[in-house]
């Protein structure tokens, strides 16, 4: 397939599209007994009013400063226009650069765009784990949500199992939107946002790129498209197990220790390529010392962006360039120098009030 | 005289939200809280070094910690000794190790309860997982909750008194602090159910609230002394408190405000005195009011199940369907994903990632082999 590599910002027409300000999935419960249905075509375009609003909230958001509450009410809305029209198995051409778990870690997200290119010159495609664990979840989530709206066809943005309501309150980004915003409205918005995020994407019929792996579920690609993803993330099934599943050293399915998803095997994952195709599988969601890390004969990749996870685990990060020509680089680094110390000030906790 | 108890294996109890709901408002929650202020209250002012008196029973239960800490000693870390820097796998022997020793152990420590038919087997449970998790080489507030209950059943069936408190926290719980930090430095336990930078600490929540409790009445030491380096250091053997404060500072880089932004909130709190009433609100919400932790509880004759709630899981419910062919649960493993009904995944608690302690990487920094030339 040819692909004219020198047309830059081709999202960005500017034609007028009725944004109404109704609330989006704001008020009341999960209801996820009326799955909403992806929407075939191409989305709304962005007018130019919202192209000048959206550049002023990424400037904003670059230098790590969060959008207020009803900004991100806005930008949340806007996402859910863009996303709804992306497939559960998003396509995706070369040149692009996949990324895997950011996880909060903003600094090092900013570091990730010089190592990697400034996009949207540099197409890229992130696997999920945005948020939680690290100090900037809010301004990490925000600026990637930004970016997708703003460029949509130069940055894919996958959902990770942290991207889920029950996930984000154990793990820090509830905690974190509470702390930030003084209420959990900002994680209500950006949870009920995650439900759209697209679960797996495919790089030019050949790279099929997800956050954890493998299902016995699903045999095809086209199994994935079937499913309904516009939900909370579930305890079991196969949208689970795309989110959540391992590559074990072990043959076969193997229960997994997270007590979600499998593990899967050598086996699994050459017959899975046969099957469809793929040259190769492309997930994150698991923590590796050099920042990317090959299993199964080369036919699974797992890549994790976040440097110095946690602010101690002192792992490399990594990301892998796919050139025109299929040809691979793997990019690593290390944690971007710390600037000085948080910008939150400090408030006491409720409960020592 | 109390009636004859039929004492029992514990197990788990609570699995749903409603479950959740009748736990919080149960005798069993108000005990723990109760016991909980009450140990905390005895300690108001006291430093570490405080007299107190040791009980029978008191000495009984730190012959006990010796007694694990020597079973440690039996184990040292030497497979990945320096090759992986997620949790060690010799914490697996460990655990079995006191899991089958436990109730000699405490037998021959506690000769009072001994003679008490069933009563050991149903405090065991509780002591054998206060060491961590035995599949995911894990530990946090869970397993440290244990420990305070295997303190609470000791003490419902009569072998301490009020007396004891104090040094129920400065000698026993002390020094279960420290057997955990050789747990936590020797087999690089991972944090369970980590909050990230936004949770209190990695592991631990009760020396926080003890400590706390002791600074109360302090002269001149405020909440915002934790960010006096030379003073923590000064005073880590004192007090509870500044101990997890100087371990945190060993093993983490950056400033407190990077990786604890939540101490580092709570040091704006005026005086400790707050902190220390705050505390046993916030244990009460996040470790005793979450279902993650809680639904590893196990409720027996001493500690006894809310009204109502689940009947006990049973222990073979967790099937992940058809076509795995993995043994992964060998040996025995009471806190294992498996006692849980099929729609009660534990990754409420664990996530599943595997994140190294925050010993891996101070430690690793250490043990870079000597290149050869």
């Amino acid at each position: 397939m040819d692909l004219d590599t020198d047309v830059q910002m081709e999202d960005a027409v500017e034609l007028d599209t009725s944004l109404e300000e109704e609330e989006v999935n704001s008020t009341g419960d999960y209801s996820f007994n009326q799955p909403f249905q992806t929407k075939e075509g191409p989305p709304p375009e962005l007018s130019s009013q919202n192209i000048n609003q959206l550049d002023e909230w990424i400037e904003h958001l670059s230098k790590c400063q969060p959008l207020s509450e009803e900004n991100v009410r806005r930008l949340c809305k806007m996402a859910i226009d863009v996303l709804q029209f992306e497939e559960n198995v998003q396509p995706v051409n070369v040149p692009v650069t996949i990324c895997g778990d950011v996880h909060g870690q903003f600094h090092d997200l900013m570091e990730l765009f010089k190592i990697g290119g400034p996009c949207p010159d540099t197409n890229y495609l992130f696997m999920g784990d945005y948020v939680d664990r690290g100090y900037y979840s809010v301004e990490t989530v925000s600026y990637l949500v930004a970016m997708k709206v703003r460029y949509p066809n130069r940055i894919t943005i996958l959902r990770g199992n942290h991207e889920s309501r029950q996930i984000t309150q154990v793990y820090g980004f509830y905690d974190e939107c509470l702390r930030k915003y003084g209420s959990a409205n900002v994680w209500k918005l950006f949870t009920d946002l995650f439900d759209y995020f697209p679960i797996t994407a495919l790089v030019d019929n050949k790279i099929f790129c997800l956050h954890g792996g493998l299902s016995p579920l699903i045999e095809t690609i086209d199994q994935v498209r079937e499913l309904n993803r516009i939900q909370e993330v579930p305890h079991e099934g196969p949208m689970c197990d795309l989110l959540w599943s391992d590559p074990d050293d072990r043959g076969g399915w193997g229960i997994s220790p997270r007590g979600a998803g499998f593990t899967f095997g050598q086996d699994i994952s050459e017959q899975f390529n046969h099957t469809n195709g793929l040259s190769l599988i492309a997930r994150a969601h698991q923590l590796v010392m050099e920042g990317y890390s090959w299993s199964h004969q080369e036919s699974v990749v797992t890549i994790f962006s976040a440097p110095n996870y946690c602010y101690r685990c002192g792992n490399q990060a990594a990301i892998m360039e796919v050139d025109e020509q299929h040809s691979r680089q793997f990019l690593q680094y290390d944690p971007s120098v710390r600037p000085g110390e948080p910008t939150v000030t400090r408030k006491t906790p409720d409960y020592f009030l | 005289m109390v009636e004859a108890t039929e004492y029992q294996i514990p197990q788990r109890r609570i699995l749903t939200n409603e479950d959740m709901e009748k736990w919080q408002s149960s005798a069993t929650h108000d005990e723990i809280i109760q016991f909980t202020t009450d140990l905390a209250d005895s300690v108001n002012g006291k430093d570490n070094d405080a007299e107190c008196h040791i009980s029978q029973s008191t000495q009984g239960v730190l012959d006990i910690l010796e007694a694990v800490h020597n079973i440690v000693k039996n184990h040292p870390v030497i497979q990945d000794k320096n090759t992986t820097r997620f949790g060690k796998v010799e914490f697996r022997d460990v655990y079995d190790d006191i899991n089958d020793n436990s109730i000699k152990i405490i037998n021959q420590d506690l000769p009072e309860l001994s003679k008490i038919k069933g009563a050991t087997e149903e405090v065991s449970i509780y002591f054998n997982e206060s060491w961590g998790n035995r599949t995911r080489i894990d530990y946090g507030s869970g397993h440290e909750l244990n420990f305070l209950a295997f303190l609470l059943t000791l003490n419902k069936i009569g072998l301490f008194n009020k007396d004891d408190y104090s040094a129920i926290v400065l000698k026993i719980f002390k020094n279960y602090i420290s057997l955990m930090r050789v747990f936590q430095k020797e087999y690089w336990l991972e944090p369970a159910g980590s909050h990230g930078v936004w949770g209190l600490d990695d592991y631990h929540f009760l020396p926080f609230l003890f400590g706390a409790a002791q600074l109360s009445t302090h002269q001149y030491l405020r909440p915002k002394s934790i960010h006096n380096k030379e003073l923590v250091e000064e005073l880590h053997k004192k007090y509870l408190y500044l101990e997890c404060i100087n371990f945190i500072n060993s093993i983490k880089t950056a400033s407190l405000r990077w990786h604890s932004p939540m101490l580092d909130d709570i040091s704006i709190v005026k005086t400790w005195k707050k902190v220390s009433e705050g505390m046993i609100k916030m244990y009460k919400a996040e470790v005793l009011g979450k279902l993650p932790i809680i639904q590893h509880f196990f409720f027996g004759s001493i500690l006894k199940a809310p009204e109502g709630c689940s009947s006990p899981s049973s222990s073979d419910s967790h099937q992940h369907g058809d076509g795995c062919d993995h043994d992964h649960q060998q040996h025995q493993d009471n806190d294992s994903d498996k006692g849980l009904p099929l729609h009660q995944h534990t990754w409420g608690d664990c996530c599943g990632i595997k994140i190294p302690s925050a010993f891996a990487a101070s430690e690793s920094e250490k043990t870079k082999p000597i290149p050869f030339d």
